[in-house]
This record gives C-alpha cells, sequence and structure tokens, in this order.
C-alpha cells in the first residue's frame, strides 16, 4: 500500500525583490510516519521552502497540500508545530509562559495548555526552568523551549528548521533522541539542517537542494546504492600474478596496493575471492561492506548540478520561464 | 477568541515587563499627590497639605469659583499638559518597539506560522499598544477622581471621560507609529516620524489658528474703521451744515474755526478712508492663506481639540468657566465688559468659534485619518514575506 503523503508540493516558485529566485520548481513529498530530512548548502532555499509551507513568505507560485488542505490554509496549522531557525522568544516571557502563549496561538485549550506545559518542559529537560525569564536562556536552553513549543500542540507534523543550531554535543544528543522517539510514536518530522551526520541516523527520507531546485530525492539507502561496495584490506601489497586471477569484478588502488574494492558486490560474491586470496598465502586484515556517507552523497549532489557549493546565495537575474 | 486574548494578555505582559511603563505610573502618583495637595478652606486656597494658606475672596471651600477652578486645574492643565504632552510622549516610546519586535527576524516565524490570520494579530497587537495609554489614563483618572470628591465634595464621573479621550488622542498618533513600525521595522525611525508628524500638525495647528487671530483681529479692526469713517463722515456733514449757518450769520471767528474742524474733518476722513483700505488689503491677503491652511489641516487629526472636549464636558454644568478664573474676571458687572481691544475679541471669537466644532466633527474626521493609516499599514503587513 501506498505512503500517504502529508506534505505534497510541485512546482514550487519563489521570486524575491531584485529578481533573486530562491526557488526554481521544486517538488517534494514527505509521508505520513516518517523523517523526511531537507539538506542544501547556505542559500539553497531549504529555509524558504519551509517558510511558504509555514505560511510566513507567500510562494510566486506553488501547487501543494499540506494534511490534504492547500499550503496556506490557515487552520490546517494547528496540527502542526515548527521550530524556525534563529528563533526568538518575547524576553519578557518565562518558559512556561512561551510554551502557553504560542499554544494558545495555535488554539490549544486552557486546560489542555496547563497540562502540556509541565508535560513538555519534561520532555525537553527544563522542568526546572518553568518560572524563569526565557531572555536569561543559553542558545541551547533556547533550542530546548523551542522543541517544546512546536510540541505543545500535539502536532502531526513537526518541522525543524536547524533544531540543534547551537546546541552542545550532550545536547544534540539528547535531541537526537528526542526526534528518535517521536519517529517511533508514527510523528511526521520534517528536518531541515546542515549536520549530516545527525541527520543520517535519524531520516527515513532526504531530499537535497541546490540553488533553489531539488537535486537528489529518496531513502538514504536508495541514494547510495549504486555506491555500495565490498573493501577487503590485505597485510602486504597484492603480488601482480594473483591479481590476474581474482578476475575483472575486483579493484585494486594505484595509491594502495594493500586494498581491493568489489563495487556493487554482495557477501556471496566476495566469498570465492577471499578464498583465492587466502589460497594465495596473503593475509586478510579487514572485510567490510561499504556505502556512501551521506556527506559523500550530499558533496555528490552538489557537484552534479554543476553549481559551485561553495557559493551561498539563491540564483540572481532572468531564468527561463518554467 | 483564544489567540486574540493570547495576544493582548501578552501585550500588556510586555508593557508591564518595561521599566518605563513603572516610571509613567510612577510619575502620574506624583501628579495626582502634587494635584491633591491643593486644596480649599473657608478662607480661601490651600496649598501643600495645608501647609501654605491664600486667602480669597472668590475662591473657598464650597465656593462655585472653587470647583471651576478645581476642576479646569484637571481638564486644563493636568490632562492637557501632563497625558496630553509629557505621559504621551513616554507611551511613545515604550509603545513604538510593539511592532518592529513582533515583526524581528526569529519571533515573525513563531507568531506567522500559528492558525491565526494575519488581520487578527495585526488589529489585536494594535489593541494591545493602546492599553499601554487606557490602562495608564484608567488608574490615573480613579486617583484623579477621588482627589476631586476629597476636595470639592463632588464625586464627578466625568472625570473618566478623560479615558477614551485620551486614548483616541493617543491612537491618532500610534497608527502613524504603527505604520512606519511596519514599513521600516525599526523601533527608532517609527518614533522619529511619530514625533516628527505630530510636531508638523501641531505647527500647522498653530499657524492656522495664529492666522485665524490675526483675520478675526483684522475684521474687528475693518469693522473699528467703518465705525470711525462713519463717525468721521457725520462729523464731516454737520460741520458742512454748521458752516453753512455760519457763513449766513457772519460771524468771522467762527466762520474761521468751523473752517478749520472741515479740513481737520476732511484730513481725518482721508485717514480713515486709508486705513480702512490698506486693513481690507491685508483681509483680503489673508484670506486665501486661511484656506489653504484649512486645505492642509483638514485631513490631519484633530489632536488637541480631542482632548479639548474634555474641558467642554466637564465643566458643562458650571456657572462660570475656567477661562473667566484665569482672565480674573469674576462676573461682576461693568468689569470684562465694554472696551475691549480687537485682540481680546478675536480670542473670544476663536474660542467661541471651537466650541462650535461638534465632537462627532472632531473625533470622526480623526478616527477616518487614523482608519486610513492603519489600511495602508495592515496592507502591508498582510502582504509582506517575513
Amino acid at each position: 500500500m501506498a505512503a500517504t503523503a502529508v506534505i505534497s508540493v510541485n512546482d514550487v516558485h519563489k521570486t524575491f525583490k531584485r529578481r533573486v529566485h530562491a526557488l526554481r520548481g521544486v517538488s517534494m513529498r514527505v509521508n505520513e510516519g516518517e523523517v523526511f530530512g531537507l539538506l542544501g548548502p547556505n542559500g539553497a532555499g531549504k529555509s524558504t521552502l519551509v517558510k511558504i509551507l509555514m505560511t510566513v513568505i507567500k510562494p510566486t507560485r506553488l501547487q501543494g497540500s499540506i494534511l490534504g488542505k492547500p499550503v496556506g490554509h490557515k487552520p490546517t496549522l494547528r496540527h502542526v508545530g515548527y521550530l524556525p531557525e534563529h528563533h526568538r522568544f518575547p524576553k519578557h516571557l518565562r518558559a512556561g509562559e512561551v510554551l502557553d502563549y504560542f499554544a494558545s496561538l495555535s488554539g490549544v485549550p486552557r486546560k489542555v495548555r496547563r497540562k502540556r506545559v509541565d508535560e513538555m518542559l519534561e520532555l525537553v529537560g527544563m522542568q526546572d526552568w518553568k518560572k524563569q525569564r526565557v531572555g536569561e536562556f543559553s542558545k541551547g536552553m533556547q533550542q530546548r523551549i523551542g522543541i517544546a513549543q512546536a510540541l505543545m500542540n500535539d502536532p502531526r507534523i513537526l518541522m525543524l528548521d536547524e533544531p540543534t543550531d547551537g546546541v552542545d554535543p550532550v545536547g544534540r544528543r539528547e535531541i537526537r533522541d528526542l526526534l528518535i522517539r517521536l519517529r517511533d510514536e508514527g510523528r511526521t518530522i520534517f528536518i531541515n539542517s546542515h549536520l549530516l551526520s545527525e541527520l543520517e541516523m535519524v531520516c527515513n527520507r532526504v531530499a537535497i537542494m541546490v540553488k533553489g531546485q531539488v537535486s537528489m530525492e529518496g531513502t538514504i539507502d536508495d541514494l547510495t546504492s549504486d555506491s555500495r561496495r565490498y573493501e577487503i584490506v590485505v597485510q602486504d601489497d597484492l603480488p601482480p600474478a594473483l591479481e590476474e586471477s581474482l578476475g575483472t569484478g575486483v579493484t585494486i588502488l594505484e595509491s594502495d596496493r594493500s586494498r581491493l574494492v568489489l563495487p556493487n558486490a554482495d557477501s556471496l560474491q566476495v566469498q570465492p575471492i577471499i578464498d583465492r586470496l587466502r589460497s594465495g598465502g596473503v593475509i586478510i586484515e579487514s572485510v567490510q561492506p561499504v556505502r556512501e556517507s551521506l556527506e559523500e552523497l550530499f558533496m555528490r549532489a552538489v557537484n552534479s548540478t554543476g553549481e559551485d557549493a561553495a557559493t551561498p546565495g539563491a540564483v540572481k537575474g532572468k531564468v527561463a520561464k518554467p | 477568541m483564544t489567540a486574540v486574548l493570547a495576544i493582548l494578555l501578552d501585550s500588556y505582559r510586555a508593557l508591564k515587563a518595561q521599566k518605563l511603563f513603572k516610571t509613567v505610573l510612577g510619575l502620574s502618583v506624583v501628579v495626582i499627590l502634587g494635584f491633591a495637595s491643593f486644596g480649599f478652606n473657608e478662607q480661601g486656597m490651600t496649598f501643600f497639605f495645608g501647609l501654605l494658606d491664600v486667602e480669597s475672596e472668590y475662591i473657598y471651600e464650597g465656593s462655585k469659583w472653587a470647583k471651576t477652578l478645581y476642576l479646569g486645574i484637571f481638564s486644563y492643565f493636568i490632562v492637557s499638559i501632563w497625558l496630553g504632552w509629557a505621559a504621551t510622549i513616554l507611551a511613545l516610546i515604550s509603545t513604538s518597539s510593539i511592532f518592529p519586535s513582533f515583526l524581528s527576524e526569529g519571533a515573525v516565524e513563531l507568531t506567522m506560522s500559528k492558525p491565526v490570520r494575519r488581520t487578527t494579530m495585526f488589529f489585536t497587537k494594535y489593541l494591545g499598544g493602546l492599553m499601554f495609554v487606557f490602562l495608564q489614563v484608567g488608574l490615573f483618572c480613579v486617583g484623579a477622581f477621588l482627589v476631586v470628591g476629597w476636595r470639592i465634595g463632588e464625586w464627578n464621573a466625568t472625570i473618566f471621560l478623560a479615558i477614551p479621550l485620551v486614548t483616541l488622542f493617543f491612537s491618532y498618533l500610534f497608527c502613524v507609529n504603527v505604520f512606519f513600525g511596519v514599513m521600516t521595522r525599526s523601533t527608532l525611525v517609527a518614533l522619529l516620524f511619530t514625533v516628527l508628524f505630530w510636531f508638523t500638525t501641531f505647527g500647522i495647528r498653530t499657524a492656522d489658528d495664529t492666522l485665524s487671530m490675526v483675520q478675526f483681529r483684522t475684521e474687528t479692526l475693518v469693522s473699528m474703521s467703518e465705525k470711525s469713517l462713519e463717525a468721521a463722515e457725520d462729523n464731516l456733514k454737520e460741520y458742512q451744515e454748521e458752516l453753512v449757518e455760519i457763513r449766513k450769520q457772519g460771524s468771522d471767528s467762527a466762520k474761521e474755526y468751523y473752517e478749520s474742524q472741515l479740513k481737520r474733518g476732511e484730513l481725518n476722513l482721508e485717514d480713515e478712508q486709508k486705513s480702512l483700505n490698506e486693513r481690507r488689503e491685508t483681509l483680503g491677503q489673508l484670506k486665501p492663506w486661511g484656506i489653504v491652511l484649512d486645505v492642509i489641516r483638514w485631513p490631519l487629526p484633530e489632536t488637541s481639540r480631542t482632548i479639548g472636549l474634555l474641558s467642554r464636558w466637564v465643566e458643562q454644568d458650571n456657572e462660570v468657566s475656567f477661562d473667566e478664573i484665569l482672565s480674573g474676571d469674576w462676573g461682576e458687572e461693568g468689569e470684562g465688559s465694554g472696551d475691549r481691544r480687537p485682540r481680546e475679541i478675536a480670542t473670544e471669537r476663536i474660542n467661541e468659534l471651537e466650541e462650535t466644532v461638534p465632537a462627532f466633527q472632531i473625533i470622526g474626521k480623526s478616527l477616518i485619518f487614523e482608519l486610513v493609516i492603519l489600511i495602508f499599514a495592515w496592507w502591508i503587513f498582510v502582504r509582506r514575506d517575513y
């Protein structure tokens, strides 16, 4: 059975003043219950896309829906929690008041709010700071309160823009564990982040955006399947006579002749190679399956577009009309 | 409704958290105490809670002058100067940051992403700003009400009219503040433009009033010149008739006297005519400028007139006016009337004219201005990308 899409957008365009094309025909789909990671270099248009979904920015053109309603339908946002990047809470409010205030804006009834304020503060480990003004909090504490705020309305979709920004390693781990917990509860999570290693650990699917367009989209397994390989490391450089007997399916690196690479091989295909090496008197140090990391995939996506990944910013000037 | 209440509550919390809110409240208490320190006894007036006594023939405990003076001080000085100027400037400083802070990066995304319409957010936030003045003036009026009741024994509920009037007056300025706040997202720019706007309207109003004063004074002078001219013509006619009679009777000395009087009368007539022509010319030159200033003033909000409504309404049942007390006119026959100067007549005409401008016109016209400015601000607010 096909998964239900909770977010589905097609051909999203956004052009700001002075002909800055932030989004150039973005299409993507987020399925119910999955953790979806949106990656991309600075200025790729990730935050613009999230802001469009959250009605903070108006699109130039858009076809799409959130929870079955057109994007921009305000009442639907009752079921969406959002943590913006570089968010700033009113400094005069205390932690408990922040949660209460934003939950009331989401239409959460007073009785429910009272209960959830304590629950959410406990969830993010901030229960002892309820009466403290948020203006006195560190960046990491503000981030935790931000996540709690986004969860106050018990959302079906949680949109997090750089959730671990400014958080120390311990805090990051806690946030990651929290996300895994929320994922296991069946909540849909949409994460926008630069921290690829963290996304790799929690995301089911990712999309990589470059210069206002989606360059790749899919599960990490699917996207990295072409790069799957086995690597065998032997003690000394491989003798040339033995190398010929291994066949064409094995690549030996010129720079390191003790390392054998078997592209797209599975465990069964590796066994005869191991046998031949052992019968040839070669000492095997390690045999391991290797897959492209998300960072490598990210760099490949950026380079495949022909854009310079190091150059931030959207496309400026005239673009061909879609 | 939950969201509207939440925004209003947050506005209240934000204002309460400001030191300026407490400062203004503290200063209001000082002003009220100052007001309360002035009172009356059977001999006259008392100052500093009875430390200083000043005997007065007219102003003493229970006299009609005492009541008018006390309410006059409230509406003419305390409301006009403290609430109408000082407290308003402090309120503008406090509230100027409401929209720029609300729309600042990092804060706006949090609220705009909630299921609340931007229009609702805008107008609720606007009301939240007015709440500053409403609360301050409300508390101030409670104090003033108690002081007036204690000092003159009259529990005058019309004092509470200051709450809507001062809030209205503030709203004329606050809408400009919101417009620039939404447009530039800068507290400082919004405050500067609001103060600039306020002083501009004040300048235009003062110029218009001054011109009207000069115009009325010139009209009075023209009218006086016309009367003088008429009198000079009558005198001349009289001398001419007398001279005809004298010439018939043939007395040389009398003839000489009347001829010299006739000559002087003719010169006087010439002078009066010249003076009249000059004044008419001046009047002719003033009128177009008066029209220009009226046209410029028309769309602007009536800030001081709105505050001025309070003195109209609070005083309405009294037999004497506060102006009469200030001018030392105790309403006795023969004094204050009669040989008045053109300037006094002009002032009186202006005051009469002000009294005839209906309240609905003053408030209605100003509210139209406010509405137009708010529509522009709202338009920017709801259409902008954040």
